[in-house]
């Protein structure tokens, strides 16, 4: 198992915000997080990430506690808002920093990029913008880019395809099933078709717990439908 | 529309998130106005009797004359540190059915409402009551009036404009620090001086009173200045309109010191491409005619360090305790992508090291221009480098591991208490009491070099000490974290 979560809780005040007894997950699979607003979907991404601290329990990435050191960061890569932008740079910038961490040369960064030409739609690099210049959408694939640049084995988004044009959502679908197999895909999203599509694995959550846990087939989007409709 | 506009500030005060912080500045701000109000009171009524006494060789008159320039000059330099451009955040209103020139009246009516503009009444006009108009008669004293409110409402706009002005252009501030500077060190050698040139300019008036009607016209005209350039700028500036093409950059010269440098380099563009720490590191530069005000030629020849010590520390340190005193909250906008990545904490503390350091020597080599005063003060900047790079750097550091307010960097750039707390007011007790303290047993026992020396040493022993300090303020930075980033976050 990659990625475990034991008895994690979060409590702000009275209320549970987040509240999973046992959650496995293995290397390689891709799993959709799904939940209508407030159902702990982003508490529950920042512990995962050591952004927050569970008010209980542990989050263990390759059997260590996030809690406890860093080597986590070295293979996970993640993109849950905004605020993982330093959006006073240039998208180059940003890129060629985040690359530096991973010990990336500026070439190796360069050469990643264009094959990014098509997701990018000539909008991000040469510019001449800071990335706080740019649109939600845009600036989104950033932070997916420089998340996927990082080769990661585990890889955490918070509603990848809010904000992204519907070509890009399609691009966006297509990268993400390609990496499938050698990465192990976290993401959550409330677009339940896009979800069923490129998850194996679909984790239903509702206030703070895991109501359903299930691997997709034909009929899963039905499912969801219809427990969301109810 | 002026009292709604009112009531929407009162309620942006009184609603706002960290209302504690600002209602505790702003009482703190207000004991030091009333305390200065009592004191202008005092001097206003008192003027007949203390002019005589200090400008003993010299007629009264003269003497008050003398001083009216010399107020405004100092008035001047106040305002151009103290005094807030008057804000309203007018995006909202600039697609209501409001039209611009009440806008911009409503920001020039409130810029009036500053305290700088209280005192002269207090200082000035007793005297132009009780001597000026027995003597002169009414007309004149009048005048007397016409042209002191004329020159407080120039220096009002023109500070305003010339802030206005150079948030957007930094060269704009080099040039009027130099020119004050230019100013400073003239009448400091006494090739002009400006009570002459006062005297002058008001005796004048006093024999042709007409003469006086001029200090309005030239208010009127930074007054409209002012207004032409707001209503100009009402919407490029705010919203931002202005596209020029970024590019990016690379400081090579950082790349040596690996990871921390990087990390340096982030900062320093963050710096550069921000107008409020843009501000708050280039006030260092003002803080550098410091030396003028406390350097006294009989100081410096009877080696009394401990009268301009403060001096030499604020000069070479004041960047880094601007700067610092918001740390960490720079980046609230991005803390969450600093801790999910793969940097180390003590290659971040190592980082924020280096800028303070780059940051301090660059202010010391500009200060360094004192050593034409004397070649002592050269000693004493050394003294007080050492000190600020080896433990201010640590105390300001340290201390920023308490701070969880959030910075919203990209708003105003000056006097913007966002972000203020405890912990500011905190950081100057100890930055200016510690020198004090050890170089005070030196002072009495009248040994000033032997003081120096150990001030000197204490930051040479705080600097080797610096890998045990990165450590120490990594580790309590991993152990805040959390707190930090959600203060951050809101």
């Amino acid at each position: 198992m990659i990625l475990e979560v034991k008895n994690l809780q979060k409590v702000y005040g009275d209320k549970t915000v987040v509240n999973i007894e046992d959650l496995q997950i293995a290397a390689g699979e891709t799993v959709g997080l799904v939940g209508n607003n407030g159902a702990g979907k982003t508490t529950f991404f920042r512990m995962l990430l050591d952004l927050i601290r569970p008010t209980n329990g542990e989050v263990l990435s390759k059997g260590e506690n996030v809690m406890q050191n860093d080597n986590w960061k070295n293979y996970t890569a993640s993109f849950l808002d905004e605020g993982f932008l330093i959006d006073y740079l240039t998208p180059e910038e940003y890129f060629i920093f985040i690359g530096s961490l991973h010990d990336l040369s500026v070439a190796d960064v360069s050469a990643y990029l264009n094959q990014y030409g098509e997701f990018f739609n000539g909008e991000i690099l040469n510019s001449g913008k800071y990335i706080r210049d740019f649109s939600k959408g845009n600036q989104n694939k950033v932070g997916i880019a420089a998340a996927l640049m990082q080769k990661p084995e585990i890889l955490i988004l918070d509603e990848p395809f809010a904000n992204l044009d519907p070509t890009t959502q399609i691009r966006l679908k297509k990268l993400l099933k390609e990496q499938t197999g050698n990465m192990t895909t976290f993401i959550s999203s409330h677009d339940l078709n896009h979800v069923t599509d490129v998850c194996n694995r679909i984790i239903l959550v509702e206030k703070g717990q895991v109501i359903k846990d299930f691997k997709t087939d034909e009929n899963t989007l039905k499912e969801l439908e219809s427990y969301f409709s109810a | 529309m002026l009292s709604t506009f009112l009531s929407h500030q009162r309620k942006s005060f009184w609603r706002s998130r960290n209302k504690g912080g600002s209602i505790a500045t702003q009482i703190i701000i207000g004991f030091f106005m009333l305390y200065f109000l009592v004191v202008a009171v005092g001097i206003g009524f008192g003027m007949t009797i203390f002019l005589p006494k200090i400008f003993p060789n010299q007629n009264v008159m003269t003497s008050f004359n003398g001083i009216i320039l010399y107020y405004f000059a100092f008035d001047f330099l106040m305002r151009l540190q103290l005094q807030d451009i008057p804000t309203l955040s007018i995006i909202p209103y600039l697609h209501l059915k409001i039209p611009k020139r009440k806008i911009i009246n409503f920001l020039n009516a409130k810029a009036l409402f500053s305290a700088f503009n209280i005192w002269p009444f207090f200082l000035f006009f007793p005297f132009i009551f009780i001597e000026i108009w027995s003597v002169d008669g009414a007309l004149v004293a009048l005048m007397y009036i016409i042209a002191i409110l004329s020159i407080m409402v120039f220096n009002n706009y023109f500070v305003l404009y010339l802030k206005r002005k150079s948030i957007t252009n930094v060269l704009f501030t080099l040039v009027g620090l130099a020119i004050v500077g230019i100013f400073a060190a003239l009448e400091y050698y006494k090739v002009i001086s400006i009570m002459v040139a006062s005297n002058y300019v008001f005796s004048e008036m006093a024999d042709k009173p007409y003469l006086g009607l001029v200090f309005p016209v030239i208010a009127s005209v930074i007054f409209i200045l002012n207004s032409n350039y707001l209503r100009r700028n009402l919407y490029v500036e705010e919203l931002g309109s202005k596209q020029e093409k970024k590019v990016s950059t690379d400081y090579a010269f950082l790349n040596r010191f690996g990871k921390a440098g990087e990390l340096a380099a982030l900062e320093l563009k963050l710096i550069l491409r921000h107008k409020r720490p843009r501000y708050s590191v280039f006030m260092g530069l003002f803080f550098l005619l410091y030396g003028y005000l406390f350097y006294k030629a009989p100081f410096i020849a009877a080696d009394s360090f401990s009268k301009m010590i403060f001096a030499a520390i604020f000069m070479t340190g004041f960047s880094v305790l601007s700067y610092g005193q918001f740390m960490f909250a720079w980046q609230s906008s991005h803390f969450d992508g600093l801790l999910i990545n793969k940097i180390d904490f003590k290659d971040y503390i190592k980082g924020k090291f280096l800028l303070f350091t780059i940051m301090c020597t660059i202010t010391t080599i500009l200060a360094s221009f004192y050593g034409f005063l004397s070649p002592k003060l050269l000693l004493l900047h050394l003294a007080a480098y050492l000190y600020n790079i080896g433990f201010c750097t640590v105390l300001v550091l340290y201390l920023a591991t308490f701070n969880y307010k959030r910075i919203d960097i990209t708003r105003s750039a000056s006097f913007n208490f966002q972000g203020m707390g405890a912990t500011q007011w905190i950081l100057m007790i100890p930055f200016i009491l510690i020198p004090y303290l050890i170089y005070l047993p030196f002072g009495y026992l009248n040994r000033p070099y032997l003081g120096l020396m150990t001030i000197a040493f204490f930051g040479l022993i705080m600097l080797f000490m610096r890998g045990y300090w990165v450590n120490y303020i990594a580790k309590r930075l991993e152990l805040q974290r959390y707190k930090i980033a959600e203060g951050f976050r809101e």
